[in-house]
């Protein structure tokens, strides 16, 4: 049936693809690297925290693995290789994986230890900070596509990708991404310095599911930035998902060096990163790609 | 298979909106009210989905979400108690306490006779739990000794919270009886069951009988053919764009000044009003370097001007 098939398909892309994360960082990435997925969280035994809220600390990852999850439903792997193609497709990925957001902020104040309950504040202001130039790097993919619909968007770049016509939307993407996905210079939530936040109250199945669902943005956001500017499965020779995969782990690979390229920022400087120059950025972006299409420029009208 | 899945979805999401609004109204933390409420929404929007008008649904999800998370920190930065630790020890009614299973009592700082002698004890334990952090982090054994840390010094708070969940209010009043540093949590129930609760339960049970009423003796509504359009996303960009551009354009126009206005009008803080949150703070404005980035260190701050520093702000705290 329809539901066992795109729950195997859905599954089979998240594990796969937290495996082969997992992979990427080893190869990439020094041993001592920036604390990304929790790797350095005990999976062997579980953690009894003690003053822990018992409803909200294992809530948090099990949360967050479902946003994961669920956005991973409507991410286009090759012509016929998507969960459901969903009319409102990106915008219920930008929707939906919220839910890591509010995974993290659930057992930051579950796990009511100071730096975890730090960790949850740091990632609720990251949320503030990412939401708004996220959205409008996708407004000028949707404009030129005028669909919401993956499948539309991908189509619409089988003449030229948008990377070409919208290289702002295209940086703006990769810079909120890494926002996101919580990598190298946006790392506030999981800093060493407050011990991992809530990855230092997480031990056994629960620091398993952080690893996957952290793994797992990393992954879903490389995806879709695929997707809505490198022309998804679209590719020569190769069949679509050989290309899909391609493209998401190049992707990846150039989110986690240009991150380790600038220095680490604070949540502070990171809102005032964002408000001050990623918005009017992404303002500029809508603008010119308002102008491009009246130009006529662009994928041809229906 | 598509009716019974309906079905069952409705009765999930039904169930999720219902338990959501029950526990916002009687849990007694009031970051889990929030949480409930926001679960309550997504139940709600769970029902937008069924009836085929998915964009509403969705809508719902991202504004409850993102905005009740914003909400719960503003509500965190003002309120007493928000997680609830110290009406977590009080008479509850059955609801009450089944929402707030899970939450651990604990004294106030400063109350009844023994008022110092707590505060000594809080502060005493928060020394201790800040002191586990320096060490390496991640590792369970580390946080097994902090626990067995925290057990010696609240070893007695621990075992009230047990006491609860086993036995509920009859076994925590019977421990407070015997334990000679209780404090007075008689003033605190009275404080807290008013006598207009049993009132307010009646009168919103009679407004939802009310309600309901309405509903089962309403005149029949009409049953039209119309199937909803799938493509509603289409159809609500079409509207906003074309019959009602002025208004949406208008609206999007003031949100942009907001935004503008919020951006000339934000200043760094410089009164961090708590000693421990003061450290974290001077913590997030030098954010950890990625170890072996190849980038050129920043100049080291030298000792004195920090240990200044954080003289101040110890001051400022005091």
């Amino acid at each position: 049936m329809g539901v066992i098939a795109t729950s195997a398909t859905v599954l089979a892309a998240l594990g796969v693809g937290a495996a082969l994360t997992w992979a990427l960082e080893r190869l990439f990435l020094q041993p001592r690297g920036e604390p990304g997925p929790a790797h350095t969280a005990d999976l062997g035994r579980n953690l009894d925290i003690a003053n822990s809220d018992r409803w909200l600390l294992p809530a948090g990852p099990v949360v967050a693995l479902a946003g994961v999850a669920l956005a991973m439903v409507v991410v286009p792997f090759g012509p016929d290789l998507i969960g459901r193609d969903l009319g409102i497709g990106v915008f219920y990925v930008i929707v939906v994986i919220d839910f890591v957001v509010l995974g993290v902020a659930l057992a930051g104040w579950g796990a009511d230890t100071p730096d975890s309950v730090e960790a949850c504040y740091r990632i609720i202001a990251q949320l503030i900070a990412y939401v708004v130039p996220l959205g409008l790097a996708y407004v000028g993919v949707i404009m030129m596509a005028r669909s919401l619909s993956t499948v539309a968007i991908v189509e619409a770049q089988s003449g030229l990708w948008f990377v070409v016509l919208q290289p702002i939307g295209f940086v703006l993407y990769l810079v909120t991404g890494l926002m996101q996905s919580y990598r190298a210079p946006f790392l506030e939530p999981f800093a060493v310095s407050i011990g991992g936040g809530v990855l230092g109250a997480s031990g056994g199945w629960s620091a398993l599911l952080w690893r996957i669902a952290l793994a797992g943005v990393l992954f879903l956001v490389a995806a879709i930035c695929a997707v809505l500017y490198l022309g998804g499965p679209n590719g020569p020779l190769l069949p679509g998902w050989a290309w899909m995969v391609v493209k998401t782990y190049g992707l990846m690979a150039l989110m986690l060096w240009l991150g380790r390229a600038v220095r680490p920022l604070s949540t502070a400087r990171m809102l005032e990163l964002s408000w001050k120059i990623l918005i009017p950025l992404g303002l500029l972006n809508v603008l010119l790609v308002g102008g491009i299409i009246l130009l006529g420029i662009g994928p041809s009208r229906p | 298979m598509s009716e019974a899945f309906e079905i069952v979805a409705f009765i999930i999401s039904a169930f999720i909106a219902i338990a959501g609004a029950l526990g916002m109204t009687t849990t007694m933390s009031m970051f889990r009210s929030g949480i409930f409420l926001m679960a309550s929404f997504i139940g709600v929007a769970g029902l937008f989905i069924l009836l085929t008008a998915d964009l509403i649904g969705v809508l719902q999800i991202m504004m409850y979400i993102g905005g009740f998370l914003v909400m719960i920190v503003f509500m965190v930065m003002v309120m007493h108690d928000p997680g609830g630790a110290m009406m977590a020890g009080m008479d509850m009614a059955f609801v009450e306490r089944w929402f707030s299973k899970g939450l651990v009592p604990r004294e106030p700082p400063h109350s009844g006779h023994s008022g110092d002698m707590h505060g000594a004890h809080g502060q005493e334990h928060r020394a201790h739990r800040r002191d586990s952090h320096p060490m390496p982090q991640g590792k369970a054994g580390d946080h097994r000794s902090h626990s067995v840390h925290h057990d010696e010094h609240a070893g007695d708070d621990h075992q009230s919270m047990q006491d609860m969940d086993n036995s509920g209010h009859a076994g925590h009043a019977a421990h407070h009886g015997n334990d000679k540093n209780g404090m007075d949590m008689g003033g605190m129930d009275m404080s807290m069951v008013t006598p207009v609760r049993p009132a307010a339960a009646w009168l919103a049970g009679a407004i939802g009988v009310v309600l309901v009423s309405m509903l089962l003796l309403r005149p029949t509504w009409r049953v039209v053919n119309a199937m909803p359009d799938p493509d509603s996303a289409r159809r609500v960009g079409h509207l906003l764009m074309e019959k009602y551009m002025v208004a949406f354009e208008g609206a999007g126009f003031l949100i942009l000044i907001g935004i503008f206005g919020a951006v000339l009008l934000a200043r760094p803080s410089s009164h961090p009003d708590d000693p421990s949150r003061a450290a974290r703070v001077a913590v997030a404005e030098k954010p950890e370097p990625i170890a072996d980035d190849g980038l050129v260190p920043l100049p080291v701050p030298d000792k004195q001007t920090e240990h200044k520093e954080h003289h101040r702000s110890d001051g400022h705290g005091a």
